[in-house]
């Protein structure tokens, strides 16, 4: 990385650090969620932006995880450290199931993922004596770390950025890769792929599962922070909105999903306090967006900067 | 058995229900390429006006005209304004849809309120006809499979007997072909959607009878009109039929074998299918 | 069949309902020689190689590759066996880099492929494969630019470096020198010309002179079937490709 980069980190890593010192347990809170959020739109980018897949039922992992885990711990008395791996695996093996979705592409992937994403939604719904229905499962007791108890919002927060941490480095390793050139070669031509050797579904599959993961760990934290999951968290508009931030922030960049996130989140909060259309203002964003803004924040930057690079260099 | 039978013939009057919405979403896409996730909300926006008119009115014909009317207009406000950006990326379409979809169905939370709400069936459909073998059946939802038939027959005839659907198929084998020989294919796509968009309407206001319009149904109709196409293929009209009775028929057994499961049983089809023939029963390899 | 023979091809047919694209063909082509499929167009010439590389599936007949019964087998392990192939119309990787390109052409065979924990970067020997693959073909300094603001020419250039780099055993090269100015026609032949002879390389040429200047033998096509097959003097002075190409007898 170059020097440039490793600066910017360190900003970017002093002022996360910093967050609790100055804003109330309220925006701490909002900023952990839209770090959770982010994770999501994450998952959802590595299929988006690197395989050219757009998945919308990324929901469904994430909110299997959430399930798996509060279950286990309101009603079984499961620890975190069993609980939490377990929500991993499940939402993980859904993933694996789902991963036939790969067998299509372009239109009828979406298609796919939107029913796959709603038959677990409404599983969840209508299977009310495992799920509790709309009800959900509540009191789910946050983790206790080496004896620290993580119920306040700052400590929860660093909590989730430590995890953030590891995540990242490990994504970026992972989008940098022979593996993740590959992903990015079939978004560009599947075709070429599968003539130069290439058995590309195997690596979809891979890659889906990976995001599987990846969504199901944004479940987890996502449980463990709201200390409280329903089937709202498997439905639709997660899952496409998890798309929209992804995009909002620069699809096939690393930090792209956690921009979009915290844009996306922080327009809601914000118009929420004023307008009751709260739908219709999450519509009018999706469409402005795609019609304004597809490359995104990160996009835009990339452009800005090259131009103030070539001007640069013509001077 | 008389169960069996009685879930049949629910099954068999959902699946004309779902042949009428998946049947616009299939031709829309199958001659346009456009994937519209809007589509449910459109029956639900053909539904809420059609309610409208027979809460004024008490005529239910008119209800179904105006439904499907209202939503022509917006389609063709929606075409016009939004989606000749998109082109043809259907990720930008995907995302511009949906978002449209939020947007109508905030506006109809807001002007009808979010109870649910059923439109009134017309008189001579009221009650319940008696079938032999001692079933008795709302006699609405028979009414429903025989619309559904003759929607299906007439869609049929068109798209495989006359000019027009000679054109039309021409167009979704190949567009530019189709342009290239001097066909106005601006105007063949305004028509194909239009219909699209008046199946959509009038299937809101005839499913509005029986099943209800509230906040969310846009994206329930949506998933199973889905499933339909998914199952019978995108772009194909037979397949929108097959799919249909496949999907209903499945629905209702699953709601009545398995109650908190049946939406498990819609993922059964999906599922033989991408493993087997991922391009749905009748669908093009693309 | 013959265990020393690069590619065997036999009875392959391929047909689109009602259209025989390719009919019965059977080839059998030495280790090291260079064999050019020449016919009118339309005549299944393209279609042809791709039953054979696999990208379509054949109706009917056999493949094998230096005695490697392949005919069962999809596009990617057939790669794998030694086949490198260009596009007739070319298929690079437009939004990546020109160094991408030929990175994921080099890892195309090999398990390193799957490799999730290292930067591609790390893998220098990748690097220098690329560079000498573009050197080759004379397109060194683009190595970092986005093959979007490549030129056509450029670009087709690009697409035989691809072919290269995964060292084939079997070269499949789809009118490489299409749409080509002269002088980079010139490039593309002299490159050809000078592969080693432990490449074999069948050839799909419309270009009369370059065909036969380079071909140990050739193959015409015409309606999806070998009408003639010889040595470029004899193809040149057979009568029924005169008729084919020129109308006359």
């Amino acid at each position: 990385m170059s020097r440039q980069q490793w600066i910017g980190i360190g900003v970017l890593a002093l002022a996360a650090l910093a967050v609790p010192q100055f804003a109330g347990s309220y925006w701490t809170g909002l900023i952990t969620q839209i770090l959770i959020f982010g994770l999501l739109a994450l998952a959802v980018d590595l299929m988006l932006g690197h395989a050219g897949l757009m998945s919308v039922c990324h929901a469904a992992f994430f909110s299997v995880a959430a399930y798996t885990t509060a279950i286990l711990q309101v009603r079984h008395g499961v620890p975190a450290i069993v609980a939490a791996p377990a929500g991993l695996f499940a939402g993980t093996l859904l993933g694996v199931i789902f991963a036939m979705a790969v067998r299509t592409r372009g239109v009828y992937f979406i298609l796919i993922t939107l029913a796959l994403g709603y038959v677990v939604w409404g599983v969840e719904y209508r299977w009310s004596s495992f799920t509790g229905g709309d009800n959900g499962v509540t009191n789910v007791p946050r983790p206790v770390l080496i004896g620290l108890k993580l119920d306040t919002a700052e400590h929860f927060y660093y909590f989730v950025l430590v995890v953030l941490a590891i995540v990242l480095a490990a994504y970026r390793v992972l989008v940098a890769s022979p593996f993740g050139l590959t992903l990015r070669g079939i978004k560009a031509s599947e075709s070429r792929m599968t003539s130069l050797g290439f058995a590309t579904a195997r690596h979809l599959f891979v890659a889906f599962v990976i995001s599987a993961f990846l969504a199901s760990l944004a479940g987890v934290l996502y449980v463990y922070y709201n200390r409280f999951v329903n089937p709202v968290s498997a439905s639709f508009p997660i899952s496409v909105e998890a798309v929209l931030m992804a995009i909002m922030g620069g699809s096939g960049t690393i930090l792209g999903p956690f921009i979009g996130s915290g844009v996306f989140l922080g327009l809601r909060n914000w118009v929420s306090s004023f307008i009751e259309f709260h739908a219709a203002v999450i519509g009018i964003v999706f469409i402005a967006t795609v019609l304004w803004a597809p490359e995104g924040v990160m996009g835009f930057a990339r452009r800005v900067l090259a131009r103030r690079r070539s001007g640069a260099s013509t001077r | 058995m008389t169960g069996a039978v009685l879930q049949a013939i629910n099954g068999i009057s959902f699946a004309a229900l779902l042949f009428l919405v998946a049947s616009g979403f299939t031709l829309s896409f199958g001659l346009m390429r456009v994937v519209n996730m809007a589509h449910g909300a459109y029956y639900l926006i053909g539904g809420y006006v059609g309610l409208s008119v027979v809460r004024a009115t008490g005529n239910f014909w008119l209800a179904i005209a105006a439904g499907g009317i209202a939503v022509v207009l917006l389609g063709f406000l929606v075409d016009r304004f939004l989606l000749r950006h998109a082109g043809d990326n259907h990720l930008a379409q995907t995302l511009l849809t949906v978002g449209l979809a939020f947007v109508v169905g905030d506006v109809a939370l807001h002007i009808w309120g979010g109870d649910s709400l059923k439109l009134q069936v017309p008189m001579f459909l009221r009650g319940a006809t008696e079938l032999p073998g001692d079933i008795v059946y709302p006699t609405y939802r028979l009414a429903l499979v025989l619309f559904g038939v003759i929607v299906a027959i007439v869609l049929w005839l068109v798209y495989r007997k006359t000019q027009l659907g000679a054109v039309i198929r021409a167009g979704v084998d190949d567009r530019e072909m189709v342009a290239a020989t001097g066909i106005n294919v601006d105007r063949l796509f305004v028509l194909v959607s239009a219909l699209a968009s008046f199946l959509a309407g009038m299937s809101g206001v005839v499913g509005g009878a029986f099943l209800t319009l509230h906040p969310g149904a846009e994206w329930e109709i949506l998933v199973y009109a889905l499933v339909v196409v998914i199952v019978g293929g995108l772009g194909s009209l037979e397949g929108a039929m097959i799919g249909a009775l496949i999907v209903g028929l499945l629905d209702a057994f699953g709601r009545w074998l398995l109650p908190e499961f049946s939406y498990f049983v819609l993922f059964a089809p999906m599922a033989v299918l991408l493993l087997v023939r991922p391009r749905g029963l009748f669908g093009e390899a693309h | 069949m013959s265990a020393t023979h690069a590619l065997e091809v036999a009875g392959v047919s391929k047909v689109f309902g009602g259209l025989r694209a390719v009919d019965n063909v059977s080839l059998s082509i030495a280790a090291g020689e260079r064999r050019i499929i020449i016919g009118p167009n339309g005549a299944g010439k393209t279609t042809l190689f791709h039953c054979i590389t696999g990208t379509l599936t054949p109706t009917s007949g056999s493949l094998s590759l230096f005695g490697t019964e392949m005919t069962a087998l999809p596009e990617h392990a057939r790669t794998a066996l030694g086949i490198g192939r260009t596009f007739q119309i070319s298929n690079v990787f437009i939004d990546l880099t020109v160094l991408d390109n030929l990175r994921l052409a080099g890892v195309g065979t090999s398990g390193r492929k799957w490799v999730m924990h290292r930067s591609i970067d790390a893998y220098a020997d990748l690097g220098d494969r690329a560079l000498a693959s573009l050197r080759q073909v004379g397109l060194a300094d683009r190595i970092d630019m986005t093959v979007k603001h490549l030129s056509y020419g450029e670009r087709r250039q690009l697409e035989l470096a691809l072919a290269l780099i995964g060292s084939p055993r079997v070269l499949f090269l789809d009118e490489p020198c299409a749409g080509l100015s002269p002088s980079e026609r010139r490039r593309i032949f002299e490159l050809i010309a000078g592969l080693p002879r432990s490449i074999t390389i069948l050839m799909i040429e419309h270009d009369m002179d370059i065909a036969l200047g380079l071909a140990d033998r050739v193959t015409v096509l015409h309606h999806g079937a070998v009408i003639v097959e010889g040595s470029p003097e004899e193809i040149r002075a057979h009568p029924e490709v005169r008729e084919v190409y020129f109308g006359q007898r």
